[in-house]
């Protein structure tokens, strides 16, 4: 697509079992390759993980895959920038 | 079985199998609080929970074995997310030590139905199991609903560890996704709506989920504006309501489409701008400012652009609503659906509800059903020609009464569905209307509804067609009848080897007293009637069209 541009996505979470597993599924969905990924604990007192992800995607589809995103149930919070 | 007692879990639809002995072992001592009716199958079980849960009010546990008994829920599962249907999936799983070993019976049915679910979890140790348990009914059921399922391996099912009944379990609203309270949305929305010139309300499964009828109604009423349902919609406002206008979508009604595209304002409420209902979404109500109500933040702006997009539980906003909407009438607009469906009335329904020779139609055995039920059963359609022929015909009266799978089409869905309905509420007379195509996808659950002695009417309308797929064949592929028509099997036979009383019609003139003789048997009833073989269901709005190009023959 002509107007995609690269996002990275941050994505807080907890440190759960099969949470990438269904972010990178909610991807696959669209057939959206990820280019670079990223994922630690950030908080051990409340076992946050936070992931670092980027894709390459339309701005319209960047917006809902976000909300999708966090529509999982382990997933706290999820945000995207553009990047370079 | 105490945590699931708690819940309120009275009934659960499932198949016994090695790694999920322990829990039957358990059932066995809980036969008095809950009922558990075997299926024939597994995905009858997934579709008789979702059945289950749209008559009750209060999610549908469906339970299997590992491996084979879990992938065979996957439909039933994948259906309930497409439908948002709360069901409580329970499955059997190999021990802990086993777990990845290709052990017998090992299926990794978390791993295939994470992207299928809400919610799935794996239980290794039984003490987790009454947080477990509480934790699924409560993310079925809050939110936007949908099916979860809990995965128990077998050494958790036979530890021992002490279960405390005063424990409870709160959960925060993250987990649920239940959205935050309304603001200043509301107001903006009532502004449009209380200018517009041409406003048009389309609502969705959402106004059933929320029970928000009466709310919906109110709107409407108040603000003189006419509505349309999706298919999954269908019920919550009775077909005789003067602003109801009919169904939406492919197979909806000729006005409800062409006008879509006239509207200056939309309230969607509790509908998700599926394909079906949209066609061409370039040229979907290009003139419209649309106010999105969903109580799912993705399904905003995913399709449709809104104007206003409010991410609230339906009730909610209708309610809010309603006090700041002006009294309004719109009968110019209104005439304008008028002359649209006396059009399709014309051409259509009446030649179709009304014929005077030939083959019995579709329609006009829904037409003779509505009369004799006075349109107050829950109708349990599967999927194809029938089905929208049931959403189209059938005189609607009582809120919750056609169930059918909407967004993931499955066929074979209403039979188990309708074993479920009536489980869910006994009360109310359920009719599975389906057709030959689908009705032998689950034929397997007639052997539940004997065994339960459940009264379940089977209204099969046979064309001796997969019919929707050869419609479109006719329609679209130069009549080029690839693999649709079906050499069937005797039917009455089938029903006499279940014990079933049975019937068969061909002939107009039986039609009438053969459903009288369906509606009075006291316990299940199986109809086959034979249909006119080629008929086609319009209006259509071909696939990947605009609905202002909606055929209406």
């Amino acid at each position: 697509m002509a107007n995609n541009k690269k996002y990275l996505l941050t994505i807080d979470s907890e440190n759960a079992p099969g949470t990438l597993y269904h972010i990178a599924g909610t991807m696959l969905r669209k057939k959206i390759n990820i280019e670079s990924l990223h994922v630690a604990e950030i908080d051990p007192k409340t076992h946050t993980s936070r992931f670092k992800i980027e894709i390459i995607v339309s701005p319209e589809l960047i917006a809902t895959l976000t909300k999708q995103i966090e529509r999982i149930v382990e997933v706290v919070h999820a945000d995207y920038k553009e990047t370079k | 079985m105490r945590a699931l007692v708690r819940e309120g879990a009275d009934t659960i639809f499932g198949y016994p199998g090695g790694a999920i002995m322990p829990i039957y072992d358990a059932l066995y001592d809980y036969k008095d609080r809950i009922r558990h009716v075997l299926v024939r199958h597994e995905q009858g079980a997934a579709h008789a929970a979702e059945g289950y849960s749209r008559t009750a009010g209060k999610p549908g546990v469906a339970m299997a074995t590992s491996g084979p008994g879990a992938t065979n829920l996957v439909t039933g599962i994948t259906d309930a997310m497409s439908d948002s249907v709360p069901i409580v999936c329970i499955t059997g799983q190999v021990t802990l030590a086993s777990l990845g070993t290709d052990a017998f019976q090992e299926a990794p049915i978390i791993g295939i139905v994470t992207p299928v679910t809400k919610w799935c979890y794996q239980v290794t140790r039984a003490e987790e199991i009454p947080y477990i348990v509480a934790k699924a009914f409560h993310i079925a059921k809050s939110g936007r609903p949908g099916p979860v399922l809990i995965d128990i391996t077998k050494n958790a099912q036979f530890e021992l560890f002490e279960y405390d009944p005063e424990e409870t379990f709160e959960f925060s609203p993250r987990i649920s996704k239940t959205p935050p309270s309304l603001d200043h949305e509301v107001e903006a929305a009532a502004e449009l709506l209380n200018t517009a010139k041409t406003p048009y309300i389309l609502f969705g499964h959402g106004i059933a989920i929320s029970k928000a009828e009466k709310e919906l109604i109110a709107v409407a009423e108040k603000g003189g504006i006419p509505m349309a349902s999706t298919l999954l919609g269908l019920s919550s406002v009775p077909v005789s309501h003067p602003l109801y206008r009919g169904m939406l979508g492919m197979h909806g009604n000729y006005s409800t489409n062409k006008l879509t595209n006239k509207a200056d304002i939309i309230l969607a409420v509790g509908m998700r701008f599926d394909d079906r209902v949209t066609g061409k979404i370039s040229a979907y109500a290009p003139n419209a400012k649309i106010i999105h109500v969903d109580v799912d933040r993705a399904e905003l702006d995913k399709v449709m652009k809104a104007t206003i997009g409010i991410h609230a539980d339906a009730k909610e906003f209708l309610q809010r609503l309603l006090p700041l909407l002006k009294k309004r009438d719109h009968s110019a607009w209104m005439s304008e659906f008028k002359k649209l469906d006396d059009e399709e009335q014309r051409v259509v329904t009446k030649p179709e509800l009304y014929p005077k020779s030939g083959k019995i139609t579709m329609a006009e055995v829904i037409r003779v059903l509505t009369e004799k039920t006075k349109g107050d059963a829950v109708i349990v359609a599967d999927v194809g020609q029938h089905q929208m022929v049931a959403a189209r015909y059938f005189g609607f009266r009582k809120p919750d009464s056609y169930i059918t799978s909407g967004g993931l089409g499955t066929m074979g869905f209403a039979l188990p569905a309708a074993v479920g309905a009536k489980m869910g509420n006994p009360k109310r007379e359920v009719i599975a209307v389906i057709g030959d195509g689908g009705f032998q996808m689950n034929i397997q659950e007639l052997g539940t509804i004997m065994q339960e002695k459940l009264p379940v009417k089977i209204l099969i309308l046979n064309n001796h067609f997969l019919g929707m797929v050869r419609q479109w064949q006719a329609l679209f592929f130069e009549e080029r009848y690839s693999f649709v028509n079906l050499d069937n099997p005797d039917f009455n036979k089938i029903a006499d080897g279940y014990r079933i009383p049975n019937e068969l019609v061909k002939d107009r003139k039986n039609l009438s007293k053969a459903l009288d003789r369906m509606l009075k048997a006291k316990g299940p009833y199986l109809l086959d009637i034979y249909v006119k073989k080629e008929e086609n269901v319009f209006p259509m709005v071909p696939s990947g069209a605009s609905i202002d190009e909606i055929r209406i023959k």
